[in-house]
């Protein structure tokens, strides 16, 4: 094999958190003691010999790197501190950036350097938005209780759309269109890499029904379940927080659907629909109790981060905690801008809906290259997983 | 009761009675010197005493020591104690003051090594000589050639009863129930350190599963069995069932280059596994044999020991540290990556021999003692201070290397103490 080590990619790892890569000494004790890892060509052993050598295409067109969850096994048995989860974590943190797109971007999230860029770029697209609207200017307290945020883009008397979805649409479909755009291409690199790498020469291709049905459902049950978080040994406590998460996220995304359309669509044949819905509504019910597990969720995995770095030596990176903060901030500036209304402090409650949205936007647009694309990249590489073990690929 | 045994200028004391001590005590008292040897153990002869064979020559252990015990017994400048320990340091190098407790035999030296004790005693104790393959009387001899030659008693392992029967059953009167431990001081002018090395505990690798199937032991109690004085008379059988194992496996490093247990390379492991092949070889000539290992690590001259082996072919090396062991009805099954290959590998075997690092013996003491240690646990020798240390208690090493380095230490030790 002919190597051609690529020292940018080492430094790299090394920024990231995967400093202690060149201590390995590929004994080969994390593959066996990996719970998640197969029994033909396990990881992490492998991944780390590439990732010393600076083999950057093998690394990101291999399925194995995002089918590690992290669970610190590999690092609890590892003989020399070679930390095999960080390094993978540092590969994926790499993978994210290298199939981000445009990469402008993807290069500036996913540096500590930019974080005043990566911040104050949202937070002014939303703030010029918000003075453009002529919105910018705090109710009264009878109005915001009336009104809600309904009002915060201003209002004008066009029943179709209101002025206020239309600036939220402005600023938030385009960056989800972006994101979905960027994950799509991205995957799709990913998908053609790993065919390349794992040499598939399938002479029958799965119809996109047939995929959905036989790899991404599968996948998408597994995820739910939280199966391979369950195998895990050392850091296995992570399920408490991340399930809550995951299925507050699906909650929000259900809330935001029903709000969308009943606001939206229904509300312009029965206007009483707009403003605030009552906090007896089913579907608010929910949506409280979404935000307080969302909160919940990060909260227990920022504590078990913090204790794992303090107590089993797991290397702090921008990475994983860019994400906690930015969830974490989701949630907070969101629940405390409820308050801020139902309370009717009009100034609060606005200076926290303008965060909130900050942050909801951050959260959509940067999804690609920060640790939130696992969500899109470890879901189909587990789909590959069952692809390259299935009968289009094996004869 | 203490005692106070005074000597000449610039005796040295050296603690530990293995091929290192032993070495180092000969060559210092050969040169002139008043030397004082003390042993923690009842007998001489140490970790090399427990081997069947060892480096580099294959020889049994008697080959070096009995030669060692002949020029011990001829030379009355050593004044040897078994069972004894160093309590602690004062001074300064010319004149430490150095505190021994020596612990209760209840044998003296009325002892002719009759053993009619031994068939009167009913009790019995753990064969630590074969680390616990089997049971001794409470009153036994080490082993075999144990030098010095006289039994020793276990007085907890034995009831009322049995103690009165032991006692009379002694017609030279040399079983003392009421011996007491006994302290005494040596003045010496320096100290050399070969307190050797102890097998690191392999309970402490939770994934190799020691102790919860009788098909896993270690390289050391492999070194019993094969030991024609050993608790099977140089049979390898599994323990606990006694059947004739028909594949075995080695599991390389287990504990050693490991920040978690041993940091160092323990140095002996590999060729210890390559030698206890030949034993497996001598009477299992066509079991296949599974070698799992990260490097293997046979310098200099070892080479060629390594590649004879190498060469069977129903030995297989397989580069992959074996990182999980399922215990089975009937034997192990041993799990490892080959890292070669890159896939994993699942390895049935009857026996499987843990080869099992060096742990300095003296580790949480040294520091009491004042003694420089590095990070390891292995002394460093301070010949300004007059104390030197040598064999396993200086680095992991082989009988040959140790033999060198007491005898290295033994000058160092004359040089400090004028």
């Amino acid at each position: 094999m002919k190597v051609n080590p690529d020292l940018d990619f080492i430094k790299y790892m090394k920024s990231a958190g995967g400093d202690t890569l060149k201590k390995c000494y590929q004994c080969a004790t994390c593959s066996v003691v990996c719970p998640l890892s197969s029994d033909k060509k396990p990881f992490p052993r492998k991944e780390m010999i590439w990732a010393q050598w600076g083999l950057k295409d093998k690394l990101v067109a291999n399925p194995d790197v995002f089918l590690c969850h992290q669970c610190g096994d590999c690092t609890a048995f590892c003989p020399r501190g070679a930390k095999p989860g960080d390094v993978l974590g540092a590969i994926r943190a790499y993978a994210y950036t290298h199939y981000g797109f445009p990469s402008g971007l993807a290069k500036m999230v996913g540096s500590s350097k930019n974080l005043p860029l990566t911040i104050g770029m949202p937070a002014l697209i939303v703030l010029i938005m918000w003075a453009l609207s002529g919105g910018m200017h705090i109710l009264s307290s009878e109005d915001l209780a009336r009104y809600g945020f309904g009002h915060f883009f201003g209002h004008w008397d066009w029943r179709w759309l209101t002025k206020n979805v239309a600036f939220i649409d402005i600023i938030m479909v385009p960056a989800f269109f972006l994101a979905c755009y960027s994950a799509y291409r991205g995957v799709s690199t990913m998908w053609k890499d790993m065919e390349k790498n794992y040499d598939v020469n399938a002479d029958y291709r799965p119809s996109v029904p047939q995929f959905i049905q036989q790899f991404l459902v599968p996948s998408v049950k597994e995820i739910l379940t939280h199966k391979r978080f369950n195998e895990c040994g050392t850091n296995k406590n992570r399920v408490v927080g991340h399930l809550p998460l995951l299925l507050s996220f699906i909650a929000l995304f259900i809330v935001t659907a029903y709000s969308a359309f009943t606001q939206d669509v229904l509300g312009i044949f029965y206007p009483q629909l707009h403003g605030p819905i009552s906090m007896l509504n089913p579907v608010k019910m929910l949506a409280n109790v979404a935000a307080l597990a969302l909160i919940f969720g990060v909260g227990v995995l920022w504590s078990n981060r913090s204790a794992s770095e303090s107590e089993a030596g797991a290397t702090a990176t921008y990475y994983d905690w860019f994400l906690i903060y930015e969830i974490m901030a989701v949630g907070v500036t969101g629940l405390c801008a409820e308050l801020g209304r139902l309370v009717g402090v009009p100034v609060l409650a606005y200076f926290f809906y303008y965060i909130h949205l900050v942050a909801v936007l951050m959260l959509f647009l940067y999804m690609p290259y920060t640790k939130f694309a696992h969500m899109i990249y470890r879901t189909f590489a587990m789909a590959f997983q069952i692809y390259r073990e299935s009968d289009y690929v094996k004869k | 009761m203490t005692e106070q045994s005074a000597s000449g200028a610039g005796a040295v004391l050296v603690v530990g009675g293995g091929i290192s001590g032993l070495t180092a005590a000969l060559e210092a008292a050969e040169v002139g010197r008043d030397v004082f040897l003390i042993e923690k153990n009842p007998y001489l002869g140490g970790r090399v005493a427990q081997l069947n064979q060892y480096f580099p020559k294959l020889c049994p252990p008697s080959c070096g020591l009995e030669i060692n015990f002949k020029r011990l017994k001829s030379n009355r400048r050593i004044r040897m104690y078994t069972m004894t320990q160093v309590k602690s340091v004062s001074g300064s190098v010319g004149s430490y003051e150095v505190t021994c407790e020596t612990l209760p035999r209840y044998v003296n030296n009325n002892c002719t090594g009759c053993g009619a004790c031994v068939e009167a005693c009913a009790d019995e104790r753990v064969d630590d000589f074969n680390f616990g393959l089997g049971n001794t009387k409470a009153v036994y001899r080490p082993h075999e050639m144990s030098f010095p030659m006289k039994y020793v008693l276990d007085k907890s392992a034995c009831s009322r009863d049995t103690l009165q029967k032991i006692k009379d059953a002694c017609k030279y009167d040399a079983v003392d129930l009421d011996m007491e431990a006994k302290t005494f001081t040596v003045n010496v002018g320096s100290i050399i350190w070969a307190t050797g090395w102890n097998p690191y505990d392999p309970t402490k690798m939770t994934n190799l599963k020691y102790g919860q199937s009788n098909a896993i032991i270690t390289n050391m109690q492999m070194e019993r069995l094969a030991a024609p004085n050993g608790p099977t008379n140089g049979q390898i059988l599994r323990p606990g069932d006694n059947v004739e194992p028909k594949s075995f496996a080695f599991v390389q490093c287990a504990g050693s280059r490991d920040e978690n247990h041993l940091e160092f390379c323990s140095y002996i492991c590999c060729m210890a596994s390559m030698k206890q092949i030949t034993y497996i070889r001598e009477r299992y000539p066509e079991a296949p044999i599974y070698v799992f290992y990260i490097d293997l690590r046979t310098p200099g001259k070892y080479e060629k020991f390594r590649e004879k082996l190498m060469a069977d072919k129903n030995t297989h090396f397989i580069k992959g540290k074996v990182a999980d062991i399922i215990p089975e009805a009937d034997g192990v099954t041993l799990v490892a990556e080959n890292a070669v290959t890159g896939d994993k590998v699942q390895q049935k075997v009857d026996l499987c021999i843990l080869a099992t690092g060096m742990e300095p013996a003296i580790k949480s003491q040294a520091s009491a003692l004042g003694l420089d240690v590095d990070s390891n646990g292995y002394v460093v020798s301070n010949a300004d201070k007059g104390m030197i240390s040598a064999g396993c208690a200086k680095k992991a090493a082989d009988v040959v290397t140790s033999a060198q380095s007491a005898t290295a230490a033994a000058l160092k030790a004359i040089q400090a103490a004028k």
